[in-house]
């Protein structure tokens, strides 16, 4: 337990002292976006999935924009650079706005 | 750098060249069928492909996602919107559109008998994306080749097979090659063109269940093997939470991809690979000795809550357990024993090596060649194509039909194997030179040859090639080479062989040869058809097996019972149940299901061996199936257990309606003065029940080649009659302007029809 | 008295109602009635005397009540060979007959004769009797007529020829004196009958010939100045014979070939000596079973159904062909141009046709349309239909014409003006498009360029 302790408050000062301030933004955005996750799913639990594929399209919607939003901050990551040959930051973002069009057009399209 | 850019300009000239002949090639080795026949719709399903399509363009895309087609499945209809994959009527209805938008006037029928030759085109452009992301640009060539004049894909994509399976292969193919691009790349914006690829593959075809499994399946091999990384995650979790969302707005597979077990590996590995990713993060944090635990521990942890989560959620009901066809093709004895009208269809056999050979010859042999050096030089994108070869290999043995999922990756292979012979044995000639673009040269040139079976220059020029240095081994070389291109040869004369032979014929319209070698033309499907069109009322319902009902619907406009669609097997066993009872019974069932005509196919005049006698053990089973009481088996076989329409055949076969409506007055018919009369040509025996008539049903139309026969239904004051007294005569006119305007004197008439009728009357009303 | 008949003719002439003119008789009737096909074409050669002293300038024809409807031809020509103009008119006293009037070329002066011919073709006037037959019964029709030829004037003699083109006859009124020798009975002669007066005839007798009513043609001519005009037709056709009653047997069918039976098999269109590029088909496809004959003057094609035709059952297709279009398409003046062809073509001998639109499809950009037709036909409102690669509509003229038979088969007329420079618009244009497509492709290809290299840049400056 304290090893996990130790291993957590370690991790916290790397976090801070390393990552980088996008990234940092990016993580905030994450986190705003696990938030409505995790409402989504609560509400699903109290008061049921009725119009199912609306509660799906919401979810799923949130869901894939947590997903692109990590995919987007390993792109971003410096540490990752020559894991990613040939897409540069700006690339990445402007892949990661492509998606999200596809995915909002869809989610419409969905939500009924 | 401009010599260095003319070389590259002159490459991707060969390139464009080799793929333009390829397309062409493809192209016109599908065109036998119209060329000998005309330009036709063929087989069954593809009638109602092209009859959605018609409704489609003429009433526009959203009254035919709304399409209730009340002519098919009497009297239940069918919401055809939501139970079909319309990528293939909307690819044509845009083709369609487009042309119209420029005024050129092409009937839809001609789009969509062209439509599968056309998309073998694009089909052999993304193997060679493929292959060429996999290997190397010659080996692309030469896959996109192969693909262009494989019998087994061209099985399924000659000109008028107007079927999902046409544009089904394009889209799987290129969805690969998205997915191996953006495995490679790890973009965001590749893994978004594989899931729209992977949508237009939904919207085609039910096999993309194959993509969504063999997907998941790559990338949990990936996590195995430790080649796990940020790419990969990228690819693949951005395909997979799109793709689920784009697959689930296609109406007929709804909510399936989150209910149903065969989509459920792919969810379970996105819950992996999120894990995995986490515990990397961790790893860049925690030290190695911390991490291992963690890891294997995670892996463990994920896998099997995951596998438990689908368990529970499938016994819950939530997941839907795994569905027939699934099973067949993992048991391949399953869908004999529990789904008749799975295992009755021919291509759901398990296949045969020749037809192995049949379809794919030369390639069979290379493309383990291939395989094996895919193996040899592994990286993540060979495992790929090595998982794609290996199950559809898999596959293609249990079931004919997926034989077609096979051939794209059989030709990669194959085009990789010949691509790294030819490498091998050319490489040394042209040391100085630089050696990929020549060697590249040198495949165009003889991929792009060897369509067109005239090879016959090719070959020297590598001998003079090859002789040139003077090496050792050069004489072997030279033999090797030799070998290869009679090999090559020899696969697209068999390829243009098998073609012509056995798959463009289009099955509605026979061709019968005589002796001189003239041709006749049978043409009895659609005279029957086209009399059914012209001579009944527009709402009549017409009985027949589900086999023709596509055709009845499309060819004859009229209202069917049931159709190839099978999706009611209790629907397709009462009509089973029908043709297997004796005339009365079968009467019962007639009339409670309003059949006005009834149509059965008949080979015996012209030998014809796919006619309804052959079939007919399966309509026996499957009725037995729903109705055990009535229907047995084992009556209709004789004490030795043989299935024989002649004088030794079981009582109950030969009083059955079936054979009854086959062999009407074929007793009196002699068919030439070697044989007696009523000599069935397709069975060889003289049939053993010749004199009798029919009592219920009378003969309504048949064709010049007794192929097809109608019979109508007689209404019930139409048969039981005493002969034709003048007295009663009367009355039945009475009767019979009575019932007219039954509205008035409505009491009457159910008195005076019971007295002069007795039962009948009663019963229908 | 003649001032106020002068003055009541004018009255009645600007009234437009005609009447009878009692001088005019008569004087012999010779009318032969045949009845061997499924029309009935009535012919006579009428010998008119006006026995009184004015001159007539028209005469007048009647037709037998209640044939109007079934009336789909007629015409009167004189001695000459003439054809003499027939008007509609209503006559007082007799407003509820049907009248013509034939405006003679030369008018008739008191005391002269003039011979006519008057040729009248009924369809739908063979009433089958048993209405339903099975297969293996004759086909028995009947006629209803009258013994005299109804006229409005007296008829000082006169005798019917009726050929019925079959020996059996079941039976027939017998208004003395008769004879009957063969397929052929005579009425007559009859001496002076009554104007208006009118004795049912009844004739049932067997009539094997194909009952075939074309219930709709559709016809397109389509123009093109690449020399060639395209002409497809899509034919609806009804057995209208007795019905078939009870089971289609194909045993019994193919057992009695040859005979002449009332279902019928396969018949001969006659298609232009120039055609080509012919096609046969119907929704399904082709229709495999035709056979073309090139005669001397003509291309004679046997068209069979995909089925045999019994009573009561259609069918429907679709023929094509292709004619060069010199021999059809006349310049007459710089850039006018003169299409002369076929309002109707031939489709079956003794065919009738119950509606016929014909469409003629002008090349783009035409203008000053003028149409003649030989005989009065509804011209529907134009339209315009676009083909390949057209940006500018084509100009579509439709006429529209109910009950017609071979008789119809004449020529219509169209002039237009059209500027041959239009000729070489659409391959310019396409030449043009693809021009434009080559320049889009080599633009995208440098654009990608530069675009790669704009990127390595700004990945080079971070």
């Amino acid at each position: 337990m304290a090893r996990l302790d130790s291993v957590v408050s370690k991790f916290y000062k790397e976090y801070v002292t390393k990552t980088p301030k996008k990234l940092k933004i990016i993580d905030a955005y994450l986190f705003y976006i696990l938030l409505t996750g995790i409402i989504q799913f609560v509400y699903c639990l109290l008061v049921g999935t009725f119009p199912f594929n609306s509660f799906l399209s919401g979810f799923i919607s949130s869901v894939s924009s947590f997903i692109l939003a990590v995919c987007l901050r390993l792109q971003v990551n410096p540490e990752n650079k020559n894991e990613f040959y040939g897409i540069s930051p700006e690339r990445g973002f402007a892949d990661f706005l492509f998606a999200h069009i596809v995915l909002h057009l869809v989610v419409m399209n969905f939500i009924g | 750098m401009w010599k260095l850019n003319s070389k590259g300009g002159f490459t991707s000239l060969i390139i464009f060249t080799v793929l333009a002949l390829a397309w062409i090639a493809g192209f016109a080795s599908r065109l036998f069928a119209v060329i000998r026949f005309e330009s036709i719709i063929h087989e069954f399903d593809p009638w109602f492909n092209y009859r959605a399509t018609a409704y489609m363009v003429e009433h526009g895309f959203y009254n035919f996602l709304n399409w209730f087609d009340d002519r098919a499945w009497y009297p239940l209809g069918r919401i055809v919107g939501g139970t079909v994959y319309p990528g293939l009527m909307i690819t044509s209805g845009s083709i369609h559109y487009i042309l119209h938008l420029l005024n050129i006037n092409v009937h839809i029928r001609d789009v969509c008998v062209f439509l599968a030759p056309i998309f073998s085109g694009l089909t052999a452009i993304s193997t060679y994306l493929l292959t060429k992301e996999l290997w190397s640009t010659g080996a692309g060539l030469f896959a996109a080749c192969f693909i262009a004049i494989v019998p087994g894909y061209i099985s399924r994509s000659v000109a008028g097979s107007y079927d999902n399976e046409g544009i089904a292969i394009f889209a799987l193919q290129f969805t690969y090659y998205l997915w191996v691009k953006s495995v490679k790349s790890g973009s965001i914006f590749w893994s978004c063109m594989t899931a729209l690829s992977y949508f237009y593959m939904v919207s085609a075809w039910g096999g993309y269940v194959f993509i969504i499994n063999l997907i998941p399946l790559h990338v949990f091999v990936l996590i195995l093997m430790g080649r796990y990384s940020n790419r990969l995650f990228i690819s693949y979790t951005t395909f997979y939470i799109l793709g689920l969302l784009l697959s689930m707005q296609i109406p007929f597979v709804g909510f399936q991809p989150i209910r149903t077990s065969e989509h459920m590996a792919a969810s379970g590995v996105f819950a992996l690979i999120v894990a995995v990713a986490a515990l990397k993060y961790c790893q860049s944090v925690l030290t190695k000795s911390e991490f291992k635990t963690f890891f294997y521990f995670g892996v463990l942890a994920v896998a099997s809550i995951v596998f438990l989560a689908v368990v529970v959620l499938t016994y819950a009901g939530y997941i839907a357990p795994w569905s027939g066809r699934f099973y067949s093709l993992w048991d391949v004895s399953y869908a004999k024993i529990h789904i008749p009208i799975i295992a009755s269809v021919s291509e759901h056999q398990p296949t045969t090596w020749f037809s192995f050979f049949f379809d794919l010859h030369v390639l069979v042999p290379t493309f383990p060649a291939g395989l094996w050096y895919c193996i040899k030089n592994i990286n993540d994108e060979r495992v790929f194509v090595v998982l794609y070869a290996l199950s559809a290999v898999y596959f293609a043995g249990v079931m004919v039909r997926l034989m077609l999922t096979l051939t794209p990756v059989v030709c990669i292979l194959s085009g990789v194997a010949f691509s790294t012979l030819l490498d091998f044995y050319l490489r040394d000639n042209d040391t100085p030179r630089p050696n990929e673009s020549d060697d590249e040269e040198e495949k165009a040139k003889t991929g792009g040859r060897r369509l067109y079976d005239k090879a016959g220059r090719v070959p020297k020029m590598k001998h003079e090639q090859v002789r040139e240095p003077d090496g050792i081994g050069s004489n072997l070389r030279s033999f090797v080479l030799v070998v290869l291109v009679l090999l090559l040869m020899l696969f697209s004369v068999h390829c243009t062989w098998i073609t012509s032979n056995a798959y463009s014929s289009p099955s509605v319209v026979l061709a019968s040869y005589g002796n001189d070698g003239t041709r006749q033309i049978l043409d009895d499907f659609r005279e029957a058809y086209y009399w059914l069109w012209q001579n009944t009322q527009d709402d009549a319902r017409i009985m027949s097996w589900w086999d023709y009902g596509y055709q009845i619907a499309g060819m004859a406009n009229r209202t069917t019972l049931v159709d190839n669609n099978t999706w009611n097997n209790s629907h397709i066993a009462l009509v089973g149940k029908a043709m297997s009872s004796n005339e009365s019974a079968a009467y019962k069932i007639m009339t409670s299901l309003d059949v006005d005509y009834v149509l059965v196919i008949f080979g015996g005049v012209i030998g014809y061996s796919g006619d309804d006698i052959n079939k007919f053990l399966w309509m026996v089973r499957i009725a037995e199936g729903e109705h055990p009481q009535e229907i047995r088996e084992s009556d209709y076989f004789t004490e030795q257990g043989e299935f024989r329409v002649d004088a030794q055949g079981s009582p109950t076969l030969l009083n059955c309606l079936m054979y009854k409506l086959s062999y009407y007055r074929f007793g009196e018919l002699r068919l030439d003065y070697r044989n007696p009369p009523g000599f069935d040509r397709t069975r060889n025996t003289i049939i053993g029940n010749k004199d009798f008539s029919l009592t219920y049903l009378e003969e309504a139309y048949t064709t010049e080649h007794w192929l097809v026969r109608i019979y109508r239904v007689k209404k019930p004051h139409e048969f039981n009659r005493p002969r034709i007294p003048v007295s009663s005569r009367i009355i039945k006119s009475q009767h019979f302007t009575s019932k007219k305007n039954s509205k008035r004197r409505k009491g009457t008439l159910k008195n005076k029809a019971l007295v002069v009728k007795g039962k009948r009357p009663l019963k229908q009303s | 008295m003649f001032n106020l008949l002068i003055l009541c003719a004018l009255f009645i002439n600007a009234y437009s109602l005609e009447t009878v003119n009692k001088q005019i008789v008569n004087k012999n009737i010779e009318r032969s009635i045949d009845l061997s096909s499924q029309l009935v074409k009535i012919s006579a050669t009428l010998t008119v005397e006006n026995t009184g002293k004015e001159s007539a300038s028209n005469i007048l024809i009647l037709l037998e009540p209640k044939t109007k409807s079934n009336v789909s031809y007629i015409s009167v020509k004189n001695s000459l060979k003439e054809e003499l103009k027939l008007t509609e008119v209503e006559v007082q006293d007799h407003k509820s007959k049907q009248f013509y009037k034939v405006e003679l070329s030369q008018s008739l002066q008191g005391g002269r004769t003039i011979v006519l011919t008057l040729e009248i073709v009924l369809t739908k006037s063979l009433i089958p009797y048993p209405s339903s037959i099975s297969q293996k019964d004759r086909q028995l029709v009947r006629y209803f007529g009258s013994h005299y030829f109804y006229s409005p004037y007296n008829t000082l003699k006169q005798k019917t020829t009726v050929n019925l083109g079959s020996r059996n006859i079941e039976s027939y009124t017998k208004l003395k004196p008769v004879s009957q020798l063969e397929s052929t009975i005579v009425y007559g002669q009859y001496a002076n009958v009554q104007p208006f007066s009118i004795d049912p005839m009844v004739i049932h007798y067997e009539n094997n010939s194909p009952f075939l009513t074309v219930t709709s043609l559709k016809r397109l001519i389509e123009i093109s100045h690449w020399g060639s005009i395209a002409i497809e037709e899509n034919i609806d056709i009804l057995h209208s014979g007795a019905k078939l009653k009870g089971p289609f047997s194909r045993y019994d069918y193919q057992r009695d070939v040859g005979s002449s039976h009332h279902s019928v098999k396969s018949y001969k269109t006659v298609l232009p000596a120039a055609a080509h590029s012919i096609y046969y088909r119907d929704s399904n496809g082709n229709i495999s079973t035709s056979q073309v004959r090139v005669r001397k003057d003509w291309i004679e094609l046997e068209l069979r159904p995909r089925f045999p035709l019994f009573g009561g059952w259609r069918t429907s297709y679709t023929l094509g062909y292709s004619v060069p279009s010199y021999q059809y398409l006349f310049k007459t003046d710089k850039n006018q141009y003169l299409l002369h062809m076929r309002l109707l073509d031939h489709i079956f001998d003794d065919m009738q046709v119950d509606l016929l639109e014909t469409k003629i499809v002008l090349p783009v950009g035409v203008s000053n349309v003028q149409l003649t037709t030989p005989y009065e036909v509804e011209r529907l409102p134009d339209s315009l239909t676009y083909k390949y690669l057209d940006k500018k509509g084509r100009l579509v003229i439709s006429l529209r014409k109910t009950n017609l038979v071979e008789h119809h088969i004449q020529d219509f007329e169209v002039v237009y003006e059209w500027p041959s420079s239009l000729l070489f618009h659409e391959p310019i244009s396409l030449t043009f498009a693809l021009y434009v497509l080559f320049l889009v492709i080599i633009i995208y290809v440098r654009l990608d360029f530069s675009l790669h290299e704009a990127k390595s840049e700004h990945v080079k400056t971070q």
